[in-house]
Parts: C-alpha cells; sequence; structure tokens
C-alpha cells in the first residue's frame, strides 16, 4: 500500500515538474495571435516569424559564441585545477575545492556587481565582451573541476607508476594514460559548462555591452512586453537543441555527475 | 614532479578567482561605501549613506523580509515535494529509474527564462489554471496566483526543486541497505525506520539542498521578475533596477551585500541549530 501512495505522490511531482515545459512547447503551435493553451489551432507560423526575426538570431548566434569561447578556456583551465586537486594539494585539499568552487557559493548578483564595479575601475567597462566572458569563465569553472576531479578520483596511480618504471615521460604519461582515463570528465565537464553559459542570466544582464544580448537576455526583454507565440517558438527550438546534444552526448560517452 | 612545477596546474585558476573574484569582492565591499556620482557610477568621497538609507526605509526592509520569507517557504517547499522523490530515485530496484532522473534533471537542461515563462502561461489571470477552473464551473473570477508572493514561491519551487533532490539522492544512496533491515529485524516499524534511521542518515543530503536552495532562491532574478511583474518585487529585482535603471551603483551595490549579509547568517543560524557538520 505504502510503495503505491509513493509511487502515486512521485508522478504528480514529475508532472508538476514537466508541466511548464509542456505548456511552452504546446502555445509554440499556437495558430492565433496570443498566447493561449491549448492552442487555437495548430500552425508553424510562429516559428517563421522566428526565422525572420534578427533580432533572436543574432542573440542565439552571440550565446552560442559565448558559451563555446568560455567552454574552452573552462575546460582548460578547470581540468588544470582538477588534476591539481586529486593530485597534488595535499593538505590544501580542502581549500582548493571551496576556491574552486566558490562562483557557485557565492550569489551570483553579487558577482555580477562586484565584476561591473571592477571592471569599470580598471577602466575597460561593458565597452568590450572581456567582461562578459569572463564572468561565464568564472560561473561555469566549478562544473568542469567537478567532472574532471570526479573521474580523476577513479583513476589508479598505479597506471602512471607502471608507465614510469617502463620509462614514459611525465607528457607521455599524461598524453597516453591520464588524458584518456579523464576525458569523459572533461566531456562531460565541457556540456555542462556550455549548457549553463547557455543560460547565465544575472551576469550577462550586468556585464553585457551594446548589442551583445545573450539569448535569455533577449527572450526576457521581449518577454516583458510582448505576449505573442513567437517566444514559445524560440523557447522550444532552444529545448529541442539543447536535448538533443544532451543526448548524444549520453548515448556516446556517458555522463556521469558524482558530486553535486 | 617538484612542488613549484605541480603548482603550475593551479595557476590559471588561481589568477582567475583572485583576479576576477576575490580583488572585485573587496571592491564592491568599498563601493558599497561610495557616495552617489554625478553622470559617473560612483563619486569620490565616502558614507554609510547607502545603509543607513536601507535600514531606515520601512519600504527596502519589509522588501528584504519577504524576500526572506519567499526564500524560507521556498526551501520548506521543495523540501517536502521533493525528499520522498528523492527516496524513491534512490532506490536501486526502481523501473524506469533512468527516465525518471531525466525528468527531475529536465528543467536544468531548459533555460531558467523559459521555466519562468511557462509558469506565466499557467499561472496568468487567462492562464490554463483559471481558465481550466472557470470551464469546471469552480470559480467565478480568477485566483490571484500571478503577481504574488504566492505565485512567485509556486515558480521557484518548480525552478529549484531539481537541487533539493539530487544531493538527497546521493546521501540517501550512499546509506547501507543492512542498517535498514537490521532496525526491521529489531522490531522497528516502517514509520519509525524512516523517522529514527533513513533521515538521520540522510540528513548531510538535506542541509546541503536546504541551503543550497534557499540561497538560490534569494538571490534569483528571473523568477521574481516575471511572476511578480511590477507588483511584488524582491530584494534582487529591487538591486538590479537601481543598477541598471536608476544608475544608483553603490546603493545597488550596499542592497546586495545587505541581502547576501542576511542570507548568510540565515544559512549560519540553520547549520547551527540542525547541528550541521561542514564538509
Amino acid at each position: 500500500m505504502g510503495r503505491n501512495v509513493l509511487n502515486i505522490y512521485c508522478l504528480a511531482v514529475y508532472t508538476f515538474l514537466l508541466a511548464p515545459i509542456f505548456v511552452v512547447v504546446g502555445a509554440s503551435f499556437n495558430a492565433g495571435e496570443f498566447l493561449t493553451f491549448p492552442p487555437q489551432g495548430l500552425s508553424l507560423r510562429w516559428y517563421f516569424t522566428f526565422f525572420e526575426n534578427e533580432v533572436f538570431l543574432r542573440a542565439i548566434g552571440t550565446s552560442l559564441w559565448i558559451a563555446a569561447v568560455a567552454t574552452f578556456f573552462s575546460v582548460i583551465i578547470g581540468t588544470m585545477a582538477a588534476i591539481h586537486y586529486v593530485n597534488f594539494a595535499g593538505r590544501y585539499k580542502e581549500a582548493v575545492r571551496v576556491a574552486a568552487l566558490s562562483p557557485l557559493l557565492l550569489p551570483e548578483i553579487l558577482t555580477a556587481i562586484a565584476l561591473l564595479f571592477f571592471l569599470y575601475d580598471i577602466g575597460i567597462g561593458t565597452t568590450t565582451m572581456f567582461g562578459l566572458l569572463v564572468g561565464h569563465v568564472l560561473m561555469t569553472l566549478p562544473f568542469v573541476f567537478m567532472n574532471v576531479s570526479a573521474s580523476l578520483e577513479a583513476y589508479d596511480t598505479d597506471w602512471s607508476m607502471a608507465a614510469r618504471s617502463l620509462g614514459a615521460r611525465p607528457f607521455t604519461r599524461f598524453r597516453r594514460i591520464m588524458l584518456p582515463l579523464i576525458k569523459p570528465g572533461m566531456i562531460g565537464g565541457a556540456l555542462f559548462s556550455f549548457v549553463i553559459s547557455f543560460d547565465i542570466f544575472t551576469i550577462s544582464l550586468l556585464l553585457k555591452s551594446i548589442g551583445t544580448a545573450t539569448l535569455p537576455i533577449q527572450l526576457f526583454d521581449y518577454l516583458k512586453t510582448n505576449y505573442t507565440p513567437e517566444a514559445a517558438a524560440v523557447s522550444t527550438l532552444s529545448i529541442v537543441a539543447t536535448i538533443t546534444v544532451v543526448v548524444i552526448v549520453e548515448k556516446v560517452i556517458g555522463l556521469k555527475m558524482h558530486k553535486f | 614532479m617538484s612542488q613549484r612545477k605541480t603548482f603550475l596546474l593551479l595557476l590559471p585558476a588561481g589568477v582567475l578567482l583572485v583576479a576576477f573574484l576575490a580583488i572585485p569582492y573587496v571592491s564592491v565591499f568599498i563601493s558599497a561605501f561610495r557616495e552617489p556620482g554625478q553622470g559617473t557610477p560612483y563619486g569620490e568621497g565616502y558614507t554609510i549613506a547607502n545603509f543607513s538609507r536601507i535600514l531606515g526605509d520601512w519600504f527596502y526592509v519589509k522588501q528584504a523580509l519577504n524576500t526572506m520569507l519567499i526564500g524560507a517557504v521556498t526551501t520548506l517547499a521543495t523540501l517536502v515535494i521533493g525528499l520522498p522523490v528523492a527516496f524513491q530515485l534512490a532506490r536501486p530496484d526502481l523501473k524506469l529509474r533512468g527516465l525518471f532522473y531525466g525528468i527531475v534533471l529536465s528543467p536544468l537542461l531548459v533555460g531558467i527564462v523559459i521555466r519562468s515563462y511557462g509558469w506565466t502561461i499557467l499561472l496568468g489571470n487567462n492562464g490554463v489554471i483559471n481558465r481550466t477552473l472557470r470551464e469546471w464551473g469552480w470559480i467565478d473570477g480568477p485566483l490571484p496566483l500571478m503577481y504574488n508572493t504566492l505565485g512567485i514561491v509556486i515558480a521557484l519551487t518548480h525552478v529549484f526543486l531539481p537541487f533539493m533532490i539530487l544531493p538527497i539522492m546521493s546521501a540517501v544512496q550512499g546509506i547501507d541497505p543492512s542498517v535498514s533491515s537490521a532496525a526491521r529485524s529489531l522490531g522497528a516499524k516502517r514509520p519509525t525506520v524512516i523517522r529514527r534511521v533513513l533521515l538521520p542518515l540522510a540528513m548531510p543530503g538535506i542541509q546541503s539542498g536546504c541551503i543550497l536552495v534557499f540561497v538560490l532562491a534569494l538571490s534569483s532574478y528571473v523568477t521574481p521578475a516575471l511572476i511578480g511583474g511590477l507588483r511584488v518585487k524582491t530584494t534582487a529585482v529591487t538591486v538590479v533596477d537601481a543598477m541598471i535603471d536608476t544608475f544608483q551603483w553603490p546603493f545597488g551595490a550596499a542592497l546586495a551585500l545587505t541581502l547576501s549579509v542576511l542570507g548568510g547568517g540565515s544559512v549560519l543560524i540553520f547549520a547551527r541549530l540542525t547541528r550541521m557538520k561542514w564538509k
């Protein structure tokens, strides 16, 4: 009896989790002028409107570019830090971990304001994309660090010792032994980093320069004044794209998030 | 490798975190005491006026208290809703476990703007919930679900539920199944096992879930801005207004710092009350 009650309860929670997502997807196929659900007739008209809307297309381009560049730096910096953390940090291990995760532990809104003041003080301000990129690298770093250090914990240092006794130099040991073992962690970290960067809001809102609105910012701006289903069409495409990428990566390498 | 060489691995992350996180945090702390500027983000002199303006104005104090209340209720709601789900997901014999796990993760893959937007479609006066209830004849006028604290709490509960479920789930997965069998064999009934054995062992996960959700809910901007509209504003929304719309940087910084200190203080009190062991 208890089991059934629990199952029904959980199904209700899953419905609650999926409801807003379903509603957005459903509303995007609306044939009418206004956002209603269930839709008044089905059509793809809002998708066509979206494909002609340069503002959204440019915002998607900006988001993709920032996510790619930020992920690139995050993966390099985060992987190096994770290797140090697992293998060499010794008694500083806890300090390294807290430092690497700190962007996640500090309130994003205060981090955004702090960066804004700092960029202004050093004379860069928000005239370039530099600040936006730095903010995105900061916010995605913890995810790379968590993923790579999780796969490193499973890595047996005996492998490295064996290679060493067979005469492998440090770089060869890294390339032939460690890299293949931590690759899944790096790819997982990169994926998380990309998805997180695509969704960062407060940092992007405060640090964006003119003409560099990311997709979430543009969508938010649009929603403040418009109620057409075009926003739902944009959202649906973004949901489909994210889920496709995640499912492909999951199928190819298998994702594991060991620690949260 | 020598100590110095291995240190190089940490260098890029160290430089990034010191230059673009630690130093900016010091500067934001100083900047909150700056005078307002004329045409510039802040003026030359220093003052405590930004803080006395916040503490001396019932509007800001009430708003901060309301924001804390929203955070606390959201935390409680995610805990009550998420706890049974976390226990169910932690069962290794669960059928379709991958699917359910995917559903729990799904909100994280869908942008926060999109999720909040979904709630505006559901909760609005002409939204799905109100129209359905009206068609069924259960209500005459629309229930006030949006542009108020209730709507913000509902949407935030949805947005942050995964952050409650996942830590509890991993804590429960770490519990040795033989512990509860042992309790059962000693005559403990199922509710007793849950209350006396499983919940205490899951406590570290519950604590980190609560802290995570509370902090995220306090500083969240998108959801309160979209659901609350112009009617109900949280402190975070007022902070962004001050930074972007009215260009009062020092005041915005002071307000954000006040909110963070309140949040940090609540976390410490919570940790003390639940006898949390920091890890």
